[in-house]
């Protein structure tokens, strides 16, 4: 029998804050151990949470570009259970009146994975086990995440890769977070399930839990798509249960034992008040959406006349797609700018990351006054490359490295005296040409370009040069 | 005679006739004299007092004006945090623990050079009605030392109406202020929730808390409510009050006020206590108010609607102390896991795990619907029937306790009848409502009798004037006849 | 009338040891306890629907660092503590 896979994901995104989400600790990453830490987020007895503004904006920016629908009325519960990294043995979390619902994420192959909801909430500590002590640290404890759950649409590994990555473009793009899934900024754990091909009916689920990196999160539901396929086909059955990935064997296993049967008991936080989402302060927020990856690519297929993968290339990092567009600004020709990007410029940077900073020397303006040169005829290809690397090397601007001649163009006197010049002193290649061999004008061309630094046209030389041969 | 005791020591220290480290010296000789049988302090901080005391004298020397709590005498309910200073809870679990932070009702306080004499008992957790639930024994009532100060604020109350304290804060859950005040005949207010906040008190039931004044009089309780009842960014439930300052209309009389009486209240009282409250409203007729009777069937199911969502957010509130970043911690564990049982268990005292376990049970799965969310509308249907109440009076005047101070260890073994006695007091914190309990009579034993003035949100001003003008009209005020009278 | 095995799970969650000599005792009085709860179930109405008690809405706080506490501070209540760490020690060793 063919199975099919059902996934489901619950990605866990630390929004890019200047403070924690209850108090006004900093959130910045690393920092000794408990030195981002107060009253409010140890949990000290008497302490009260309050509502940083900028998470609640986040949370329904990630909302609007998800296609979500933002909730009028929200509100924050307590979910209890008590574990060292929870200082107050509750998470302050939201339970049925999420800030957003019934989003979706659109894939290249025309399905949809639908969005059940994103909520707010807090993060916890860190627990570290050094010489068998436990030690816990809280500068992650009260950290903003939003949890984004996914309804179980995803069907294939290739399907859940571009999901992860579709979000975490998307948050990016719109600034939430920097999505960092090294650091932890973005945490997914995936309910997985098994059903034969054509099957309507859902099967017993597993949730591998907290994996950070795209590539285990593919293996891992690999192995436990087979997994359950071979239980299955032995005529076992699957048990639901919360399952732990270990990178290093590539296997999935049981995380919990009975004594710690959950029951949240979520109930309202009696310290938190309403959330009142009013619609004009929903379309404020649209207002400050940058345009979406999605959207950018399409736009510049169908505007640009950019073939599709140089599309998907440029609007990948939101600061590439920001330098190219200013870079094209007042050029007549945007494949120009997309191939110098895409060539010259990648090639400068070393890896992903790199690319996503785009920390580059150069300014678009300066790009925009290179392809200027181009559009204008001025300069030519060549020159133009070698500029460009020289310009990658040392942050000058075009100006600053072409001299008055390099600029000025060939008079047709000029080329007309290089053309002579170059039959005159080359007599071997002039012969060879007469006895019929085509090639030879080429090396009479070569010695055009040289002395004309680039500058001549090529096709024009060959033909003026097989002229003076005659 | 001035029955502001704050009022007249405030005189006495501006117009030179005591200093203040003077006055500070004799409150504490006077807790070494008598904290020994009251019981009601269990931290005593004479170096903060006096360091205090010594601020303000220089103050008065440099002729200076000082504020009208400027260097009186005061306590804090141990669950009052203090930067510094020991705040326990009266548990086991937080015996050592030292806050690193000052609530924001102790803030305003020191700001203003309080003289903070101490920290006083309470029932563990501010969960009981007599005190004694607290891990340090029960304060005793100054009126007489074989019977309790009241629960859960008795060592405020014990102190305040002992006079080894001119006032002090409490809190107020489900009584706690209100209670001992009774018990103790002198004046308890319990403001609307959001008038004072929050921040620094160690939470029973986040929804149900309030901070307020135990005093000796209505002016005093109306001086430091003024003064604490600011609006706090550190409390999102926080309002501050609403208003001028009470202590302005204080003395406008109750001419035309309705004073409401409502049958339930005067259901399952002793006798004397009945009488004490109707009599009352006779004087309030006699002053002018008229008096309107109506039922409020709503408060039928109080009891147990506050039980079931008090100790539901208590659950959550007390599922911090896990012996890992502050308080008692258990030695001889397994792991992580055990350890965290068995500092909870050895820690908390009986009634407090009593209540975790009743909280945790109404929020478990399968029970949330029948108890916390059915107590939860009923609470709205609570709310609503005092909003209702409001249309038809402007105070609503009823017992603060069906009876009258208990024995030492004669709380009832029956844990159902100890709540009863709490029937008077909870529809207010249950509604979120302002009340001041204050005295109006003595029962055959000579042990006081408590009646309370319920208002609307945010009008402590009707109840605090209300309150006055009966004060005024009779000779209810009183205090213990021990301690120290300057 | 509630269980011993309930009362049992409810102090799991509760993070709770019941000694074997006290269960009885205390099932009794979490018994009663929770019958006198149930006399909410007596209210006909369903009661009315209830948002919180402070009916306040948006109340928030601006995205604005302020310096953190000093670790020494932080870990000062701390029984035990060990590399700036609040520290569960293993006593099993």
């Amino acid at each position: 029998m063919k199975y099919e896979m059902v996934a489901g994901f619950e990605t866990h995104v630390e929004l890019s804050t200047n403070t924690k989400i209850f108090c006004s600790c900093t959130t910045q990453f690393g920092g000794e151990p408990n030195t981002h830490c107060c009253p409010v987020c140890i949990g000290l007895p008497g302490t009260l949470p309050k509502l940083n503004k900028r998470v609640v904006e986040y949370a329904i920016k990630a909302g609007l570009a998800t296609n979500c629908e933002i909730a009028e009325i929200s509100k924050m519960d307590r979910k209890n259970y008590c574990y060292p990294d929870l200082p107050k043995a509750y998470q302050i979390s939201q339970f049925d009146k999420p800030l957003c619902e019934h989003g979706y994420i659109p894939l290249s192959n025309g399905r949809k994975i639908r969005l059940t909801r994103i909520h707010i909430e807090e993060d916890a500590g860190k627990l570290v086990h050094s010489r068998g002590n436990t030690l816990v640290d809280y500068n992650r404890g009260g950290v903003p995440l939003i949890e984004i759950v996914s309804e179980p649409d995803i069907r294939s590994i290739d399907e859940a890769r571009e999901y992860v990555e579709k979000l975490q473009l998307i948050m990016r793009y719109i600034g939430v977070s920097d999505c960092k899934m090294q650091e932890g900024s973005m945490r997914c754990d995936v309910n997985i399930s098994v059903r034969p091909v054509g099957s309507e009916r859902l099967g017993t689920r597993t949730e591998i839990k907290n994996m950070n990196s795209i590539t285990f999160i593919a293996k891992a539901m690999e192995y436990e798509f087979n997994r359950q396929v071979d239980l299955l086909e032995s005529g076992e059955k699957v048990v639901q249960e919360t399952l732990r990935y270990d990178d290093v064997t590539n296997t999935t296993s049981s995380m919990r034992g009975k004594e710690d049967a959950n029951d949240y008991r979520y109930f309202r936080d009696p310290d938190l008040v309403t959330i009142n989402v009013p619609r004009e302060r929903v379309e404020e927020i649209k207002k400050t959406l940058p345009e979406l990856p999605i959207a950018k690519q399409q736009r510049y297929i169908d505007e640009l006349g950019l073939p599709e993968t140089d599309a998907a290339l440029l609007t990948k990092y939101r600061k590439i797609a920001e330098f190219y567009e200013k870079a094209i600004e007042g050029t007549k020709n945007p494949k120009t700018a997309a191939n110098f990007i895409i060539g010259q410029i990648f090639s400068s940077l070393e890896n992903e990351s790199e690319k996503e900073q785009f920390n580059i020397k150069i300014t678009p303006e300066a790009l925009s006054e290179l392809i200027k040169l181009i559009d204008s005829g001025k300069i030519r290809m060549n020159l133009a490359k070698s500029t460009l690397d020289k310009m990658l090397e040392t942050g000058k601007k075009p100006s600053e490295l072409l001299s008055d001649s390099d600029l000025a163009g060939l008079d047709e006197n000029t080329f007309n005296e290089l053309c002579q010049k170059a039959v005159e002193s080359n007599p071997g290649a002039v012969a060879d040409y007469k006895n019929g061999k085509q090639k030879a004008v080429k090396a009479l061309v070569g010695f055009v370009m040289k002395n004309s630094r680039g500058k001549a046209d090529a096709l024009k030389a060959e033909k003026k040069i097989i002229e003076i041969i005659g | 005679m001035n029955k502001s005791k704050i009022a007249s020591l405030h005189d006495m220290l501006q117009n030179k006739e005591i200093s203040c480290a003077e006055l500070t010296e004799k409150y504490i000789e006077a807790i070494d004299r008598d904290n020994g049988s009251l019981n009601a302090y269990v931290t005593v901080t004479p170096e903060t007092a006096m360091e205090s005391a010594k601020t303000v004298d220089k103050k008065i020397a440099d002729g200076k004006e000082i504020g009208l709590l400027e260097g009186i005498p005061m306590t804090l309910k141990d669950n009052i945090s203090t930067d510094g200073i020991k705040t326990t809870c009266c548990s086991k679990i937080l015996e050592d623990y030292v806050p690193i932070y000052d609530a924001t009702v102790w803030d305003i306080l020191k700001k203003q050079n309080a003289v903070l004499l101490g920290k006083t008992n309470m029932d563990e957790f501010a969960m009981g009605s007599s005190c004694e639930t607290s891990y340090f024994g029960g304060a005793k009532n100054p009126h007489s030392l074989s019977h309790v100060a009241g629960g859960s604020s008795g060592g405020v109350a014990s102190a305040v109406g002992g006079n080894i304290a001119v006032y002090g804060l409490g809190s107020d859950t489900g009584g706690s202020i209100r209670q001992p005040a009774s018990f103790c005949g002198i004046v308890g207010l319990k403001p609307t929730y959001g008038a004072v906040s929050r921040y620094g008190l160690i939470a029973y039931a986040s929804s149900f808390d309030q901070i307020g004044p135990i005093t000796t009089s209505v002016e005093d309780a109306a001086a430091v409510f003024d003064a604490i009842s600011l609006h706090d960014e550190r409390d999102s439930t926080s309002q501050g009050r609403r208003g001028a300052p009470v202590c302005s209309t204080l003395k406008d009389g109750v001419k035309g006020t309705k004073i409401g009486i409502a049958k339930e209240y005067l259901e399952s009282l002793r006798d004397d206590v009945k009488k004490a409250v109707l009599d009352a409203a006779e004087v309030y007729k006699s002053l002018g108010a008229e008096i309107v009777y109506f039922d409020l069937p709503a408060l039928k199911f109080a009891l147990p609607v506050y039980y079931i969502l008090a100790c539901a957010e208590a659950s959550s509130n007390l599922g911090r102390y896990d012996g890992i970043r502050y308080g008692f911690k258990a030695d001889n564990y397994l792991n992580v896991n055990d350890m965290i049982k068995k500092t909870r268990s050895q820690g908390f005292g009986e009634e407090v795990k009593k209540r975790i376990l009743l909280g945790t049970y109404v929020l478990s799965s399968g029970y949330y619907d029948a108890y916390y969310k059915k107590a939860q509308n009923l609470r709205g249907t609570i709310v609503n029937a005092f909003k209702d109440a409001f249309t038809k009076c402007d105070v609503i005047l009823a017992p603060t306790v069906p009876m009258t101070a208990f024995e030492n260890g004669h709380a009832a073994d029956d844990p159902i009848e100890t709540y009863m006695t709490d029937i008077c007091t909870v529809p207010v914190n249950i509604a979120g409502l302002p009340a001041v309990s204050l005295p109006c009579g003595a029962d055959d034993k000579g042990l006081p009798i408590g009646m309370q003035l319920i208002g609307n949100t945010f009008d402590e001003s009707a109840i605090l004037r209300a309150a006055y003008s009966y004060e005024n009209a009779t000779d209810m005020y009183r205090t213990a006849d021990f301690g120290v009278r300057p | 009338m509630v269980s011993k095995e309930e009362i049992m799970k409810i102090a799991i969650l509760s993070k709770l040891f019941v000694a074997d000599d006290e269960i009885d005792s205390l099932t009794e009085d979490m018994d009663k306890i929770i019958q006198f709860a149930d006399t909410i179930n007596n209210a006909g109405a369903e009661g009315d629907d209830f948002d919180n008690i402070n009916n306040l809405s948006n109340v928030l706080r601006e995205d604005e660092v302020v310096e953190s506490y000093d670790r020494e501070k932080i870990l000062s209540n701390a029984k035990d503590q060990d590399e700036g760490c609040f520290m569960v020690k293993n006593i099993m060793k």
